[in-house]
């Protein structure tokens, strides 16, 4: 594709801020998003497996539930977080993002469908293994088709978006325009690596579930030594089996030498090395956060190089600075986010590590964390009503 | 190089694509605006669990959480990032604009989206295993998010009819833009729609306790009835005001249809306002089955048209009165830096200027005339109009019915000169006026 049609396709509003601030949100949003995405994976698909085995395996009995509500509660963020990169893309990559949204406009219909029906069909397999240990298998397996269906259309768009030497191609073949929608394509081994990874991402939980619960003591000593050996099996396999095919997708695109990969290669090693041993696998998780960031800098490095080599180099994009909103969301972002969501995280925990009922009106934490996240979203109303009445009065009187 | 920043073409036969924006945007409302009624009637409701010792009320939150979490949560947060798709498909240039301009707001409403969703699930999973007090906290802080979420989102769908001001052209701001005279009322119209949801909603969970607890059933009925009528009160009251600000291509578009509209409006609000009596004076009638029903009778009477009808106002443009529906630009917007597209249009022709014009249709021949004329028609006419003989939204056949290529050139020609307030001035070359007059008098519609 001609450098001069990509330049032109970019929006003529420019954008708001600096780029780069853009592809860092991008880069960070993403691995944010990713990492639900391999954890419902994951955690339903081994809750699939759980259903087989929860008659007779007093673990299973508990884990399979455990599992399922981690798999329910997963595909929620994994839509939630997945709305940042899909904004940031769009700002910086827009002839990307909108071209391919057009040329799989079918597709995109039906993605957004296949998650509703998928995602509604894996709370009926919830209730239905509520009712029945065992219960509700094939809605879970149907459920949990549709729902990988659904992100292989996700990749479909990812893969498409960063071919546009094809999209003319792919709209008009040989001169014939097709606004049908329905183009499709795929990258098989990019699409094995990433949904491999869901067997580290899962076993990793599992050394985390087993580390969670060991302060209880209405879970079993069985149980606990079991999901963390358990964990360490699947999460070594897995990341054996993602690097395996990390290197075979870096060598097949000319990028293995590259020092991003091999600090992401590094990083699995490091990865396995603490996976294998166990010793505490909350830093275990740290790393992998790392190593998610590492590869959503992969992805980033090559549709970077891609588009600068056809003269897209989004450094260049046009800026128009755009200070109030920007000021608005790092406010609110780092100081009502931040305060937030430590609130909600630091009661969950707190309630996950007691038996009965937590009062959290005499933890300090909670209580304090609280009343801040309160009065800070009572004066952003205060400040947003502000802002808006100063706004329209200076424009209109 | 004369090209505009013009993607490929998204078009669904019989239908066009706007009509799946227009399918996921009406399902979204309906999920989205009654999670939000739903997180303010919780926190009323746990205020007054929490101050009367009402600890009956809680099993009622609970159940209702749960509904929540299923039909509000999963449909609304899969059907809002739903829209932003199928609009990008639809209407690339559109939501790109909403894009480039608002990028920031939207990444602020997406910090109290996820405060929310976290919330919801410490909310409902959370209720048994945490004190009141601690419970009720979290219930104001989950409804300022979600009120949160609605104040941030409504400048944007507000600047998708108007700025509402000249400033925003000139300074080009987000602030401008976002804060437009229409926001604050339609904010207040929408605020009393979920006001109306949460408590239409609410009737179903109260009328399917009966069996379990008769009296509490019908507490909470009445109280439902109370909670929808004082927000389709405050609906209908910023409807009035809403409607005031908004600009006169959308009065045009209104009065065409103007009678219909009102008289559906006006048999709405008395079969509702009787419902919700019904609810507060005989709450037993009120069974699962109506109340269901009414949702039905809300999403399918009260939100399709109204969102057709709100789509339809805003014609002939898509975003901020600068970009038409069929994705060009058409005024200069100095303040950003953006031009009109029009008049690169007039002078070489859309299919000299859309860079996803295969080479073979760029110029017209005797050979190319019909193919080239319905390029040029879904280009400029798809994006609101079926082209079939059979076709089903807002069809050209009902427009140019036995119309020969003169007949329709003129119309053309009366567009392109800006006679209709609600139709694009896209002025074309004469040699694609007539590619395109030639292909639609060859549909015979």
């Amino acid at each position: 594709m001609d450098a001069s049609v990509l330049l032109a396709l970019r929006d003529p509003a420019g954008i708001p801020f600096y780029p780069v601030v853009f592809q860092a949100l991008y880069i960070l949003t993403w691995a944010l998003h990713a990492a639900f995405v391999l954890l419902a994976l994951g955690s339903m698909g081994l809750s699939l497996y759980g259903t087989f085995k929860q008659k007779d395996d007093q673990r299973w009995k508990i884990l399979t539930p455990h599992l399922i509500q981690t798999g329910k509660i997963s595909v929620s963020l994994l839509i939630v977080l997945g709305v940042a990169p899909l904004l940031f893309t769009q700002v910086i990559y827009d002839p990307n993002w909108y071209t391919t949204n057009a040329l799989s406009g079918m597709w995109i219909f039906i993605f957004i469908y296949a998650l509703v029906v998928g995602y509604m069909m894996f709370y009926w397999f919830y209730y239905a293994n509520k009712a029945k240990d065992g219960g509700g298998k094939m809605i879970g397996m149907i459920s949990f088709a549709i729902l990988v269906f659904a992100g292989i259309l996700m990749h479909n768009f990812a893969v498409t978006s960063i071919m546009p030497n094809e999209w003319m191609n792919m709209y008009a073949p040989n001169g014939v325009v097709d606004n049908s929608g329905w183009t499709f394509n795929i990258d098989i081994i990019r699409l094995a690596f990433m949904v491999s990874l869901s067997l580290p991402v899962v076993g990793i939980f599992l050394q985390n579930y087993s580390r969670f619960v060991s302060t209880r003591e209405d879970f079993s000593k069985d149980l606990i030594d079991y999901t963390a050996s358990f964990g360490t099996r699947i999460a070594s396999i897995g990341l054996l089996i993602s690097a395996v095919l990390f290197v075979l997708w870096m060598y097949t695109i000319g990028y293995l030498m590259h020092p991003v990969i091999i600090a992401t290669i590094a990083g699995v090693l490091v990865l396995l090395f603490m996976v294998m041993t166990n010793k505490n696998s909350y830093i275990t998780t740290g790393v992998l956060v790392v190593v998610a960031l590492l590869i959503s800098g992969v992805r980033e490095l090559i549709r970077y190089d891609l588009m600068m080599g056809l003269g897209y180099n989004i450094y260049d994009y046009p800026v128009n600075f755009e200070i109030p909103s920007i000021t608005m969301f790092l406010l609110t972002f780092l100081i009502m986010g931040g305060v937030g969501v430590a609130y909600l995280l630091t009661m969950a925990w707190k309630v996950g590590k007691s038996q009965g009922i937590f009062d959290g009106s005499k933890d300090k934490a909670v209580n304090t964390l609280g009343n801040y996240t309160l009065g800070i979203m009572s004066l952003w109303m205060v400040v947003f009503f502000g802002w808006g009445m100063t706004i329209l009065f200076s424009n209109i009187l | 190089m004369d090209i505009i920043g013009q993607f490929p073409l998204f078009y669904f036969p019989e239908y066009g694509s706007a009509w799946m924006m227009g399918v996921t945007g009406t399902i979204h409302i309906l999920a989205s605006h009654t999670s939000v009624g739903a997180a303010m009637l919780f926190a009323f409701l746990a205020y007054k669990a929490y101050k009367e010792d009402r600890t009956d009320l809680y099993p009622y939150m609970k159940k209702y959480g749960m509904f929540l979490l299923i039909f509000s949560y999963v449909i609304g947060s899969i059907t809002g990032p739903g829209i932003w798709y199928t609009a990008t498909a639809a209407s690339p240039r559109g939501i790109s604009a909403l894009i480039h301009n608002f990028v920031w707001v939207w990444a602020t409403e997406w910090v109290f989206f996820v405060y929310e969703v976290i919330g919801v699930f410490a909310l409902v999973y959370f209720m048994n295993k945490i004190d009141k007090k601690t419970h009720l906290k979290l219930t104001f802080t989950f409804a300022l998010a979600s009120v949160g979420t609605l104040a941030l989102i409504i400048g944007i769908i507000s600047f998708m009819m108007w700025p509402g001001t000249e400033a925003y052209y000139t300074t080009g701001s987000a602030s401008d833009a976002f804060f437009g005279t229409n926001t604050f009322p339609h904010m207040f119209l929408r605020i009393g729609f979920m006001i109306m949801m949460s408590g239409v909603i609410g009737l179903v969970i109260s009328s399917a306790m009966r069996k379990e607890n008769e009296a509490l059933s019908n507490e909470l009925s009445r109280k439902m009835g109370f909670v929808s009528l004082l927000g389709g009160f405050v609906t209908m009251f910023f409807f009035m005001w809403y409607m005031g600000t908004l600009p006169d291509n959308a009065h045009a578009v209104f009065n065409i249809t103007k009678e219909s509209i009102i008289q559906n409006r006006i048999i709405l609000a008395i079969l509702f306002s009787l419902y919700f009596l019904i609810a507060i004076i005989k709450p037993k009638v009120i069974n699962v089955p109506i109340a269901s029903a009414m949702i039905a009778v809300i999403l399918i009477a009260g939100l399709w048209p109204g969102e057709k009808l709100r789509e339809s106002m805003r014609k002939p443009y898509v975003a901020g009165q600068y970009i038409y529906s069929n994705q060009i630009i058409s005024r200069d917007v100095p303040g950003k830096g953006i031009k009109s597209e029009l008049p690169i249009i007039a002078e070489k022709g859309l299919l000299q200027v859309n860079p996803f014009v295969p080479e073979n249709l760029k110029v017209i021949t005797a050979d190319n005339k019909l193919e080239a004329g319905k390029l040029l028609a879904r280009m400029s006419c798809s994006n609101c109009h079926s082209l079939e003989t059979t076709g089903k939204f807002r069809p050209l056949k009902e427009r140019l019915t036995g119309m020969d290529k003169e007949a329709i050139k003129s119309i053309l020609y009366a567009i392109g000169a800006g006679g209709m307030s609600y139709m694009p001035s896209l002025k074309l070359p004469e040699h694609e006026y007539d590619a395109l007059a030639e292909y639609l008098a060859s549909q015979k519609y």
